[in-house]
């Protein structure tokens, strides 16, 4: 019945053709729709079949063309969207609606090839995210919504601190000196100082990443990270639309692993309970709010091997608490719901020659701490584009942020302080109780346990710190179509930062605290009298990008019957960066509350630096089509850099790449595979990319430093390198992309799937590597070091179910990566991680990232690596293995072998996500899971609570050689000994606290109801209300608050495995609700 | 039309042949921090030897425990003499200095579970890091030579104004006394070491100790015998004005004439031979070489190297960066608690154990070394309420009041002098030297001289108020070693009669302890690994 149908019209269009023949041109005209929105559609490519004939839709949607009599269809083509062939009717009046294809392959990219390309036509791949798809979360941020969407990416959401980056791996490590974030592009221009995090969600119309080598050749030696492009949306046709958003959220830390302190003690009581000090006397808090004095039952014996006190087997754990000590919640005391709004507000237009887009977004995210503040960022964007002529197209975009924070100094990004003083203060301290003289109190230092405690009060009640930034991210680009063959493109950016901390440490000098202790919380001071300190720092990056492309089809212009276009670039790009701090203090502000440096009584100047920068660079790169069947495209970049200074040779990366698609050969067309498998390409590309030294690593100097009131010399002790080079990364990729036919009902009719496997080599990676103290310094930059990565990516899009009401498709993404280190300039290079405490080694030969440490015996016969046995066969029935470690049974402490080697790779196996939408009529409902396997977490947060006995931990009775009980001297010995070292290994790096960090999260869920057919208003395009709920689900068994957390530097290429009291994310629970006019 | 595409093409290729034709942009030069040739003239050279000894030699690299040489270095030594101990693990200055053992009054032996050489030298790697006791000194006193060297490199090719021969005599002078000052203190701390005159480079060539302290005294002869060319006084004492930090030159503190400058290393001389010779073994000749050194040292009235803290840019800062900072205030908190043997070791009567000292509620380590409860704290002059009564005050964190001596000090030379002389037979004349050194520091005791002490008792007046005197001046641990208190009871060593609080609260008055400590220090590893021993090299470890 079809079929007849079909040849019915097909005659029927063969009698109008016939009936033209002998006709003039006519002309055929209409409008064409998207079927998403259903607005107009601009720029939609409408070619009549078969000729050469064509022309673009208005920003209307509208298009008029000549058409002559042979011309029976229309055929209309658009990036994201299904291609449509239409044949002419009668009336020549044809409106179409255009579907969005889900099958990436008709996507054009332009990231990685600087050319717009069909992604069916890429030796690479280019991963793209519509901003559509974007999560949303209480930080309002891309690289947030960016997590789980792009396979081959690891972005982990590292610190639930308000205004807190994510970490962002591509493809392996490449270099280990800096980060490991890749180039931020927004529109073609980097984004240099303005991070992934600031820019506006709203504004993204669809994000392309460029993950390996072989695509960000093209970025010379700046590109070995990968690079993220952001595409901002353009105004669109139609009347002006309006669209509003507005949403809240309300969020709780996450606190997966039950962290809490412990609720028993041993502490020396009386007869009723009370606790006692040395001499019999009750513990009484002193009027600094100290509780001085307590001791433990079982003090420190060395008759019985025991010694300190903790490590006396006899104290054990029992409910203590009270009496004259109470137990407080520490962490209830800390933390609270913090809420979340976010406010946008979108007009957008286009007419004929011109569009514009205004954006307004407000992102207010409040701390999970109490008194902490908020970080508070607003979005202004206008993109504005024009037509001034023929061919010649302008368009500016306009970013301007606004970011003001208010957190405390003592909480921030990583391990600030504060979270470390608060569960290192031990239980029985009242947070909320004050001193007489109306202050908190300082240290709740208690002499010999809660050593490293401290009221996180106080310091929200003396200090307060402010943060403005302001960032610009203006971008000019000009793109002049000369003729069919060349077109040219001239982009300039100016991305801008300043940024102005200010921190206000008041006047305490009438605390008890000061007058009793002379304590304080300052930062210059040398007293209690407090400070001013104003810390400011600008960037100001200017980007200048001039491209030529030309293009070339062999059929269509030179008239020679062979299917081949070309594409040249010839590029050459320009980035200036020059970066300034500047900090200043004042000392001692007076006690009325006027906080200026006017009424500080000296003032300094602690820190003024800027550093310049250049690169600049040369890029050709050629690309040839075979029709359909394949193609190969190759280039290079040439890079110059003023850190090598003037008169340097460039340094040059070349790429090549290719691409084959069977499935476009008329065997495979033809067969049973062409029907089973309608596309399927097979791309390889090799490339070279780079990182340079820092600015001045090359340049030896000698430092200026102010001694009293002279200006002095000294001499580094890390030192300079003339001879460094720049670190070059290789890498080759092979990847597949094909569609599978799926079944031919509604279910399964669509599978999608992409697939890369990459190596690559990272060779000169600059470190700095230690020399012997003897020479008087202790580093030198180098080419130290060599690495080797390997990995695989796949995506897979499954259209589950396509109805007429009813939708679900499901994409999972998968990443596993893995680097090791080849090679280092001598000795394995030991590290501290940046959040302080845990040992990090570079060992050439094993994975990057190794925390190193002493390990747990596991069986009483392990020998050292000398062949030296730990223990004699003559006192193995000593020993007892608990949980898998050997313990000592009388002195109950777990034995760690006395040398040090690296617990293994922390970092994950590989990390997926499981992405689902439904749609039914106007509901939506979505999920996504992310799953991270095969992580470790150092846990240096439980390993400082175990310090003074305060970790929950001590209160879990173990079972050592037939007796069971809480022993502090079982989980003491976890933290302070070694064998030969009782005691004498304190808070050393051990592999107890090592933990599984694999985890699967709910990252992401989405209720959402469009009303407006409901309203039967005409007012509302849209009116969507949503309910979201963010990490509300984690199925892990690592112990600490978030197995997502990492302390140390951020985006750091080795410092990534541990987690070290940082704040952790939050759960939250959001409603939203967004009109469009 | 046309018009545009030629206007528009035009404008491109201006744009690209602006910003290609700038290759000599590159040529960035660093605009925050001056390169050696800065260095290069004579206020940079005067700049560069100011700064470089002390950042370099006293500052990098100490930025752990307090924040100089003195609070960390020095802190060690203090803590290996017995005069303060900690509770905190940090820097493992919890068990550098348990002894192996003690006996109690009620017979009790208190065993240390891991002897402190083990313990040091299980430390001795290099990723052990902040916790190898071995690493710190040799790294501090290393940069100081390497200064050292630049600066002698520099001077000489420098033009000087003025009085050039002076100058470059002052700026040799002070190179040649900071060389001579590390090998000294490296000498007399370190198993062996490397002599190295080269800038940023090392040599594989490890000598024994003495012949580090052979290189001191070569340096500080060569120092010597510059000074004592120079005549030009005026020109001297500007530029040494220059060279220490103003805020360090207040009372003694002030710039030494050249002949004061020559005094201080005769009596850092004698130091490098009386602390590096176990007393028990010194010979008269010995005695007498220090005599006559000291006859020639440190007066009374003579301005030494010594430092004072300040409020900002400071090289010790007043809250940390002196042992007595981080020994006095709230000792339930401070880093170092002062141990119950040095207190004993002062006489009751002493004006300045009233000054300083205070008994107060005992406070218990429960979490370190076992033999270190005390029952008295050291007063901050800042924020205690201290007696006043004439005597030395040892800690004050008001900034611009705590000294630390660097070199040695008059008193320090008055005792050597008085310990020569005790032990040559001059008990009397001895003791007054002793009684020189109390009246300086205001201790308002009576006489001991006259009043009949033997030998025994005259080096006892000389052990006490060397253990008080020289109280935090980084000598501390060279007496402990060289009167043998802390080699093993079988060698001669350890103390009896000693105080002990035990945890438990149980005071000892006749304590027996056995301190067993490694004498010189092993080579750190972080040297060894990285610099590994050449052909015909001192071996790099105590064989102890």
């Amino acid at each position: 019945m079809k079929k007849n149908l079909l040849l019915s019209i097909f005659f029927l269009l063969l009698f109008a053709a016939g009936n033209f023949a002998m006709a003039q041109n006519r002309t055929v005209s209409g409008t064409v729709i998207a079927k998403d929105d259903g607005l107009p559609m601009p720029g939609v490519s409408v070619v009549a079949k078969g000729s050469k004939i064509g022309t673009q839709t208005s920003v209307q949607g509208k298009f008029s063309l000549s058409v002559p009599p042979s011309a029976s269809i229309l055929t209309f083509t658009f990036i994201g969207y299904q291609k449509l062939e239409v044949p002419i009717p009668a009336n020549g009046i044809v409106n179409v609606t255009l579907i969005p294809d889900s099958r990436q392959l008709s996507e054009v990219v332009v990231t990685g090839s600087g050319i717009a390309t069909s992604k069916a036509r890429l030796g690479i791949a280019v991963e793209s995210v519509s901003g559509k798809a974007l999560t949303s979360s209480p930080q309002a941020s891309i690289d947030q919504g960016l997590i789980g969407q792009v396979a081959g990416a690891q972005i982990s959401s590292v610190d639930g601190t308000p205004g807190a980056r994510t970490n962002i791996i591509l493809r392996g490590i490449n270099t280990v000196q800096g980060s490991t974030s890749p180039m931020i592009l927004v529109d073609g221009i980097e984004s240099r100082t303005t991070d992934l995090s600031q820019i506006d969600p709203a504004i993204v119309d669809h994000v392309e990443i460029v993950q390996g080598a072989a695509a960000s050749t093209i970025y010379g030696a700046q590109g070995a990270n990968g690079v993220i492009q952001i595409f901002t949306k353009k105004g669109r046709a139609g009347k002006n639309h309006i669209d509003i958003s507005s949403s809240y959220s309300g969020s709780n830390y996450i606190n997966q692993g039950d962290v809490h302190q412990a609720k028993l003690s041993s502490f020396a009581v009386d007869a009723n309970g009370i606790f006692i000090d040395a001499s019999g006397n009750p513990i009484v808090r002193n009027q600094d709010g100290r509780y001085l004095g307590i001791q433990w039952a079982h003090g420190a014996d060395p008759s019985i091997g025991a010694p300190t006190a903790m490590s006396n087997p006899l104290n054990i754990a029992h409910q203590q608490y009270g009496t004259n000590l109470k137990y407080y919640d520490h962490l209830a005391q800390l933390f609270k719901t913090a809420y979340t709004s976010n406010n946008s507000a979108a007009f957008s237009g286009a007419t004929d020659k011109s569009d514009y887009a205004l954006t307004l977004s407000n992102n207010h995210q409040q701390s999970n701490i109490r008194n902490n503040g908020y970080n508070d960022r607003t979005n202004l964007t206008a993109n504005i584009g024009a037509e001034l002529f023929k061919g010649f197209t302008i368009r500016s975009v306009t970013q301007l942020i606004y970011t003001k924070n208010t957190l405390n100094p003592n909480y921030g990004i990583g391990n600030a302080g504060g979270i470390f003083d608060v569960l290192n203060a031990s239980p029985f301290y009242d947070f909320n109780q004050k001193n007489s003289d109306g202050s908190y109190p300082l240290s709740l230092n208690s002499g010999t346990i809660s050593v490293n405690g401290s009221n996180p009060n106080y310091y929200t009640q003396w200090a307060n710190r402010v943060t403005n930034r302001e960032d610009l991210l203006q971008s000019i680009m000009a793109e002049y179509k000369i003729n069919k063959f060349v077109t040219l493109n001239a982009k300039y950016g100016l991305n801008y930062q300043h940024t102005e901390q200010n921190t206000i440490f008041k006047n305490q000098a009438a605390t008890l605290t000061a007058i009793d202790l002379g304590s304080y919380y300052g930062a210059f001071a040398s007293d209690p009298n407090g400070e001013l300190d104003k810390s400011t720092n600008s960037t100001t990056f200017q980007n200048f990008n001039g491209s030529a492309v030309i293009k070339t089809d062999f059929e269509k212009d030179f008239h020679i019957h062979l299917p081949i276009t070309t594409s040249t670039l010839l590029g050459y790009d320009y980035r200036k960066n020059v970066d300034k701090v500047f900090n200043s203090y004042g000392l001692e502000l007076p006690v009325y509350a006027i906080y200026n440096f006017n009424q500080t009584a000296t003032q300094a100047v602690s820190f003024d630096n800027t550093t310049p920068f250049i690169t600049y660079g040369f890029i050709v790169n050629q690309k040839i089509d075979f029709g359909d069947y394949g193609g190969v495209a190759g280039g290079f970049r040439s890079d110059y850099s003023s850190a090598f200074g003037g008169g340097s040779k460039p340094f040059t990366f070349p790429n090549v790449n290719g691409y084959i698609r069977p499935s476009s050969f008329s065997f495979w067309r033809n067969s049973g595979l062409g029907n089973l498998i309608p596309e399927f390409k097979i791309r390889g590309g090799f490339g070279e990319a780079g990182t340079q030294p820092q600015p001045f690593d090359r340049y030896p100097t000698i430092n200026p430093g102010n001694i009293g009131s002279s200006l002095t010399f000294n001499l580094p002790t890390s030192l300079a390198n003339p001879n460094l080079n720049v670190e070059v990364s290789k890498e080759y990729e092979i990847g597949t992309d094909l569609s599978i036919k799926g079944a031919s009902g509604n279910w399964f009719s669509e599978i999608n799937i992409g697939a890369t496997y990459w190596s690559r080599k990272a060779s000169n990676v600059i470190y700095s590597i230690n020399t012997a103290p003897s020479t008087g310094g202790s580093l030198i930059k180098t080419n130290a070091i060599g690495l080797s990565s390997h990995g695989f990516q796949a995506s897979l899009n499954l259209g589950v179910l396509k109805g007429r009401d009813f939708n679900w498709n499901f994409t999972t993404n998968f990443s596993s990566q893995t680097t090791t280190i080849t090679s280092t300039s001598g000795p394995p290079i030991i590290l501290t991680t940046a959040a302080g405490s845990t040992q990090l080694a570079l060992v050439a030969g094993q994975k990057i990232g190794q925390i190193y440490g002493n390990k747990a015996l596991t069986s009483v016969n392990e020998t050292n690596s000398k062949g030296v046995p730990y223990i004699q066969p003559a006192d193995y029935g000593k020993y007892t293995i608990v949980d898998g470690r050997v313990v000592d049974i009388a002195t109950k402490g777990i034995q760690f072998a006395n040398e040090v080697s690296s617990f293994g790779d922390p970092n994950p196996k590989f990390n997926a996500s499981f992405i689902n939408n439904f749609n039914y009529k106007s509901l939506y409902f979505g999920f996504q899971f992310d799953w991270v396997y095969g992580s470790h977490l150092y846990n240096q947060t439980r390993e400082w609570q175990y310090r003074d006995g305060i970790s929950g931990d001590y209160d879990k009775a173990v079972d050592i050689g037939g007796t069971s009980g809480a022993y502090t001297a079982y989980y003491r010995s976890a933290y302070a000994d070694i064998i030969g070292g009782r005691n004498g290994a304190r808070n050393g790096t051990k592999d107890y606290f090592y933990e599984s960090s694999s985890f699967l999260r709910l990252r992401n869920i989405s209720l959402g109801y469009d009303f407006s057919k409901l309203l039967g208003n005409k007012v509302f395009k849209k009116a969507v209300l949503t309910f979201t709920g963010r990490n509300l689900l984690t199925v892990t068994k690592y112990k600490g608050f978030d197995p997502e957390i990492s302390s140390g530097a951020s985006n750091s290429p080795f410092d990534r495995g541990v987690d070290h009291d940082s704040t952790p994310n939050s759960k939250s629970y959001q409603i939203g609700l967004n009109l469009g006019f | 039309m046309k018009k545009y595409k030629h206007i528009i093409t035009t404008v491109f290729v201006a744009g690209l042949a602006m910003t290609t034709a700038c290759k000599k942009q590159l040529d960035v030069k660093n605009p925050n921090s001056p390169t050696l040739e800065q260095a290069k003239t004579e206020s940079g050279l005067t700049s560069l030897a100011a700064g470089s000894i002390y950042i370099n030699g006293f500052v990098n690299g100490d930025g752990w425990l307090g924040d100089s040489f003195f609070s960390l270095c020095y802190g060690f030594h203090e803590l290996l003499a017995d005069d303060v101990s900690a509770q905190a693990a940090n820097q493992n200055v919890n068990l550098v200095n348990v002894p192996d053992y003690a006996i109690l009054d009620d017979g009790t032996k208190v065993v240390n579970t891991q002897p402190q050489i083990a313990n040091l030298r299980l430390n001795n790697t290099r990723d052990k890091q902040s916790q190898n006791m071995f690493y710190y000194e040799w790294q501090s006193m290393y940069g100081l030579n390497n200064a050292c060297n630049q600066i002698l490199a520099l001077a000489g090719t420098v033009p000087l104004s003025g009085d050039a021969g002076t100058k470059l005599a002052t700026y040799k002078a002070w190179a040649y006394w900071w060389k001579g000052y590390a090998y000294a203190r490296l000498g007399s701390v370190y198993y062996s070491g490397i002599i190295n005159n080269g800038i940023s480079v090392t040599n594989p060539t490890y000598v024994n100790s003495a012949a580090l302290i052979a290189e001191s005294n070569k340096n500080l002869q060569q120092a010597a015998s510059i000074l004592s060319g120079i005549t030009a006084n005026d020109t001297y004492t500007a530029l040494m004005g220059k060279l220490i930090p103003s805020f360090f030159q207040v009372g003694n503190g002030q710039v030494p004439s050249p002949a004061m400058f020559v005094r201080s290393i005769n009596t850092l001389m004698a130091r490098n031979l009386l602390v590096n010779t176990r007393t028990s073994v010194m010979t008269a000749a010995n005695w007498q070489a220090v005599l006559a050194l000291a006859n020639t040292g440190i007066q009374a009235s003579d301005n030494v190297f010594a430092g004072f803290t300040t409020t900002n840019n400071y090289i010790f800062s007043p809250g940390g960066g002196s042992v007595a900072a981080n020994t006095s205030g709230d000792e339930t908190a401070s880093s170092f608690t002062i141990s119950e043997r040095l207190v004993q070791d002062i006489k009751p009567n002493d004006k300045r154990l009233a000054e300083n000292f205070q008994q107060v509620t005992p406070f218990f380590n429960q979490v370190g070394g076992f033999t270190f409860s005390t029952r008295w704290k050291l007063y901050d002059a800042k924020i205690d309420v201290v007696p006043h009564n004439g005597a030395i005050q040892i800690a004050d964190k008001t900034p611009g009041n705590q000294e630390v001596y660097i070199g040695p000090s008059y008193e320090e030379n008055e005792l050597m002098k008085a310990e020569a002389l005790i032990n040559t037979g001059q008990i009397e004349l001895g003791l007054a030297s002793i009684e020189n050194v109390r009246n300086f520091q205001g201790a308002g005791l009576p006489k001991v001289t006259n009043t009949g002490l033997n030998l025994a008792q005259a080096l006892e007046e000389l052990r006490k108020e060397r253990r008080l005197s020289l109280l935090f001046r980084g000598t501390a641990f060279y007496d402990a070693r060289r009167w043998g208190v802390i080699y093993d009871i079988s060698e001669g060593g350890g103390r009896t009669n000693a105080v002990v609080l035990s945890p438990n609260g149980v005071l000892s008055t006749h304590a027996t302890i056995n301190y067993n400590f490694l004498d010189y220090w092993d080579v750190p590893a972080d040297e060894v690994v990285l610099n590994p021993p050449g052909a015909g090299s001192a071996p790099v470890k105590n064989p102890k």
